[in-house]
């Protein structure tokens, strides 16, 4: 599938702003099954010195500074990607869970995902809650694709009830957010058992295919899960908001430990008074 | 007990004194051991005098260095150098292709799980500067002789302002110590390094990145890195002082955005950078990361440097040796308790001479091309604390390499010891916040002052008082004088003032405790500006004031006395660079306010009542004497006010400190500011030749003053504002 991506993320601000610089991660990143046909970020006004670098995660982040006083901020992402993920094997052939937890830690491309990050601790009632879909000896995708449908039936997807410093044991007790809080539960679920699992920020094709319901997290930024199923399959992605496989409507543009690695947009200004933001998202497959 | 007896330092296992320490023993001897302990408590005094920001040293300093053979120095030497090699190359390979983690020689989930691994410093190419240039081992010599590494330092150094200052105060304090044999310089060695750090620099800025006043707690130790600023002639700064442009580090001084080439780094890498990890600008320096990895600026280590310190790493790193070096490690890991393990030195205690276990703590640089180590260091007295801490370092002391080759005495606190001052120092280059500081605690000293005589003059008339129309007008003006200074409320100011009254607003407010409150605060904020002389003379007269409290009245000449000293040591120890320029125009401008506002009520009256109001003003201008001597205790209107307002003469009229002020922004190149002072002190000189009508043109210039001062504020100090971090909070809304 190839998609056209438009992400524009406008600040507006009652007074002028004088300095500002922002790091971002807003340049959509390659990964197997996804390829960057072209990706433009363009920044208005134009910035004084704009760096873009490639960070530890292998995402892309750009680090700009604006010197000249401007009332509106705005970051414009336009690219064409070509997403192709073929389907991971059937469950049955993928490896226990026990075995991949093993091998995660030894992994040095992997082991930091197994590991506790700040937003996704497991505590001992994610790690009971999570020990349910995989009993000893079950293979790691039947656990990971009961788990995913059950975060998903479990939770209400509620937006407004949670910020990004809400904490996966806090989505446990409540039970509701939006999809980075279900990705913080489920990360935190896998972390309980030592499993690698990823944060993922990117997109998610505007309208769904033909006959099928509209998904959550469209039409915005999105976040989902990422797991490893061991060096021979590698990483398969979950959408716990939506109870998806991940196969072609998403597209990713970077990744971490959790929100915090991949924050889109993070800046540090002087002036601006009180301000307003407004994100408009659109990700099309160009028909060919 | 450990199953061999730890050796001693000093005495030899057959109970003689070692041939290296016996000239060092004998000059102690000489010295005796109750003078020993009088040099040991004034070398803690000193010590305690050079701290900055009011932070008192929590060690304990003593007097006697401890003795490392040329032979013992050139085994660490080798030894330290191996291992400070061997950390870099580590470093540069976990922040970068991480072969040793693919390969297996560290454990990737303990190398990346741990707080220290900075994820926003790993990068594809290296930096521009090695991650690690400045190098600590802490070391105890085995019971068999040979010496043992305990713990490395990779992240903040931590004792090396202490390792460069210390011998210098020390042989101050105990002189004939530093007769008894040669020892290696520490001098050649700091040269170089400041060679080094200055010509990295290329001709931006280098300083020491400490906290500063408001926040110490997060610089592990503050006073080491205002004395390492001191001995290496850099800059002390903390994060505020810093700004980012296009992606390189400024630091805000008076003649604008001066660029920043390298920080000392005395803050721990962790959460240095909000821009990247989020958190309060204000607690970091946003865009300090990417302003390393563009190569901009350069730190001292590396931020995330401290990796290699990690308690859970220690058992990785002596196999590294071979596969890094190809050698063997030169230095062995101690192992075992180490407090029973190590030799013992002699430390003076009260008296008498301790033996406690000892620490050696050695330092290494890099130079661009390769390793140095200072010949010195510090070496540190050990104790047991309970099994789950460990050890802790008690007392502090020198560490001599001994050289036959140097000469044999060096001598005390020598001019060849002061180190290089840099450009850098220059007035124009004073941070914002510096002058800030200085100019505030001008004002409050004079604020202090004031308060005191306006108080001295007040007591005994509001008590003595007859109900004579005279001396109730004198008690009206006084009361309002005192209203105006903040000193009494407003509502007491309207009716007739008692003593009693003024002493119990006194009791309850306690005004006076307040303002002396304030100078010792802005004392410390401004301490790293006041040369340490300056700074103890200062703070002794500060203890004797407070200690005169709290009985406000009892303390007022208490509070003159500090005053007076503060003015002398201002005048008289200080450069006229630019601190003493603001320290300066703060008093003036404070002293020209309150005058003029004095004044304002004092002589509001017709001519005919003018007398009681002349009287008190002359007396709080402190001006009673010159005048009686000029015009023979005669108070008429003329030479009052030509005394008070315009005599260029007086230290205490209005004209004497707009010239001085005039003259201060003058300096400064503030060439508006100084018009304006100059139509000031002309308006003064005008105001003098009038009797009627005073009051408003009196309260006009304070005002003027007022603005003046404003505008010096907004010119120097207010460069920029505070920054703020972009809210996520809707963004957030974006992520669902």
């Amino acid at each position: 599938m190839i998609y056209r991506l438009h992400h524009t993320t406008t600040y507006d601000y009652a007074e002028p702003v004088v300095l500002g610089t922002h790091f971002m991660h807003l340049l959509p990143r390659a990964r197997p099954g996804q390829f960057i046909r072209e990706a433009m970020l363009s920044v208005s006004p134009q910035p004084e010195t704009r760096r873009d670098e490639t960070d530890h995660f292998g995402n892309i982040t750009t680090t700009i500074s604006l010197t000249a006083p401007h009332r509106q901020f705005s970051v414009a992402l336009s690219a064409t990607i070509e997403v192709e993920q073929p389907p991971p094997p059937p469950p049955a052939q993928t490896p226990r869970w026990e075995a991949i937890a093993l091998w995660g830690l030894k992994d040095p491309d992997v082991a930091e995902f197994c590991l506790p990050s700040a937003l996704a601790k497991p505590n001992g009632e994610i790690a009971d809650y999570t020990a349910l879909s995989f009993p000893p000896g079950r293979t790691i995708l039947a656990g990971l694709l009961e788990l995913n449908l059950r975060i998903w039936t479990d939770m209400t997807y509620t937006p407004g009830v949670t910020n990004n410093s809400t904490t996966a044991a806090h989505v446990f007790k409540t039970r509701a957010g939006v999809c980075q809080d279900y990705a913080h539960f489920m990360l935190a679920c896998l972390r309980a058992l030592g499993l690698p699992g990823r944060y993922v920020s990117g997109y998610l094709r505007t309208s769904p295919p033909a006959g099928q319901i509209k998904r959550r997290g469209a039409d915005q930024s999105h976040a989902w899960v990422s797991a490893w199923l061991g060096p021979e399959i590698g990483w398969v992605d979950f959408d716990p908001t939506n109870n998806l496989l991940v196969s072609d409507e998403h597209v990713t543009l970077a990744w971490g430990r959790n929100f915090q690695d991949v924050s889109p947009l993070r800046g540090i200004i002087l002036g601006g008074g009180r301000h307003s933001l407004r994100v408009n998202v659109d990700l099309d497959p160009v028909l060919t | 007990m450990s199953a061999v007896a730890s050796c001693d330092e000093m005495i030899d296992r057959s109970g003689r004194v070692r041939g290296h320490w016996a000239p060092l023993l004998e000059a102690v001897r000489d010295v005796g051991h109750e003078e020993l302990a009088r040099r040991a408590a004034a070398l803690n005094r000193q010590m305690r005098l050079a701290a900055p920001f009011g932070a008192a040293p929590t060690r304990h300093y003593d007097p006697l260095p401890a003795l490392l053979t040329p032979f013992e120095f050139s085994g660490l030497e080798a030894g330290l150098l191996q291992r400070a090699q061997l950390l870099s190359a580590a470093l540069q390979d976990l922040y970068g292709p991480q072969t040793l983690l693919r390969d297996g020689s560290l454990p990737p989930a303990l190398v990346l799980g741990n707080p220290h691994f900075l994820r926003s410093l790993h990068t594809q190419t290296p930096l521009n500067f090695p991650r690690l240039s400045l190098y600590a081992a802490d070391l105890i010599r085995g019971p068999d002789g040979h010496f043992q590494v305990l713990r490395d330092h990779t992240g903040v150094i931590p004792g090396l302002g202490h390792a460069l200052s210390l011998r210098r105060i020390a042989s101050g304090t105990v002189p004939e110590l530093f007769r008894a044999g040669g020892l290696r310089s520490l001098r050649p060695v700091r040269e170089m390094l400041v060679d080094n750090l200055q010509r990295a620099a290329q001709g931006g800025l280098v300083a020491v990145l400490s906290a500063g006043a408001a926040n110490p707690a997060l610089a592990p130790d503050a006073m080491d890195d205002a004395l390492l600023a001191r001995a290496l002639g850099v800059l002390l700064i903390e994060p505020g002082d810093l700004a980012t442009r296009n992606g390189g580090l400024h630091m805000k001084t008076l003649s604008g955005l001066l660029p920043v080439a390298s920080l000392i780094r005395g803050l721990p890498g962790i959460d240095l950078d909000p821009l990247e990890q989020g958190g309060r600008p204000g607690a970091g320096i946003p865009g300090a990361f990417g302003a390393i990895r563009s190569g901009a600026l350069k730190m001292l280590n590396a931020p995330g440097s401290a990796l290699m310190e990690a308690a859970e790493l220690a058992g990785y790193i002596e196999p590294l040796f071979q596969r890094l070096l190809g050698a063997a490690p030169l230095l062995a890991k101690a192992s075992g308790d180490p407090v029973a393990s190590a030799s013992r030195a002699p430390f003076v205690s009260g008296t008498s001479l301790v033996s406690p276990p000892i620490l050696f703590r050695l330092y290494a640089w890099h130079d661009g091309n390769t390793w140095q180590v200072l010949p010195g260091g510090l070496g540190f007295g050990l104790e047991q604390t309970n099994a789950a801490q460990g050890i802790i370092l008690t007392g502090m002391k020198d560490l001599w390499v001994l050289d036959a080759d140097e000469p044999h005495i060096i001598s005390g606190a020598a001019q060849s010891d002061v180190p290089r001052r840099t450009q850098f120092l220059a007035a124009a280059h004073l941070p914002s916040r510096v002058a800030d500081n200085l100019f505030w605690l001008g004002r409050s000293v004079e604020r202090l002052e004031a308060a005191a005589r306006l108080l001295m003059l007040a007591l005994p008339r509001l008590e003595s008082g007859t109900s004579l129309p005279r001396d109730l007008a004198e008690r009206a003006l006084i009361a309002k004088c005192l209203a105006q200074a903040g000193l009494l409320p407003a509502d007491l100011a309207g009716g007739a003032l008692s003593g009693r009254q003024l002493r119990g607003a006194l009791a309850r407010r306690k005004p006076v405790t307040g303002q002396l409150k304030e100078v010792a605060r802005l004392v410390n904020a401004a301490s790293e500006r006041l040369s340490p002389s300056m700074l103890a003379t200062v703070r002794f007269a500060l203890n004797q004031a407070t200690e005169s409290l709290p009985n406000e009245e009892l303390a007022l000449p208490a509070m003159l006395s500090f005053a007076a000293t503060f003015a002398g040591i201002a005048a008289e120890n200080m450069s006229r660079d630019g601190g003493w320029l603001f320290l300066e125009m703060g008093r003036r401008l404070e002293r020209a306010e309150t005058l003029a506002e004095n004044l304002a009520i004092l002589l509001n009256a017709p001519p005919e009542r003018l007398e009681p109001g002349m009287a008190l003003g002359i007396e709080l201008a402190d001006s009673v004497l010159s005048y009686d001597l000029r015009h023979a205790g005669i108070l008429a209107p003329g030479p009052v006010l030509s005394m008070l307002l315009a005599d260029s003469g007086n230290p205490r009229s209005l004209a004497y400190q707009f010239i001085v002020l005039r003259s201060c922004l003058q300096h400064l190149g503030a060439e508006d500011d100084a018009e304006s002072l100059k139509q000031l002190q002309q308006e003064a000189v005008n105001l003098s030749g009038e009797t009627i009508g005073l009051a408003k043109p009196l309260a006009a210039i304070a005002a003027r003053l007022r603005l003046i001062s404003d505008h010096v504020h907004r010119r120097f100090f207010s460069l920029l504002p505070e920054a703020h971090q972009l809210e996520d909070e809707l963004e957030l809304e974006a992520a669902q």
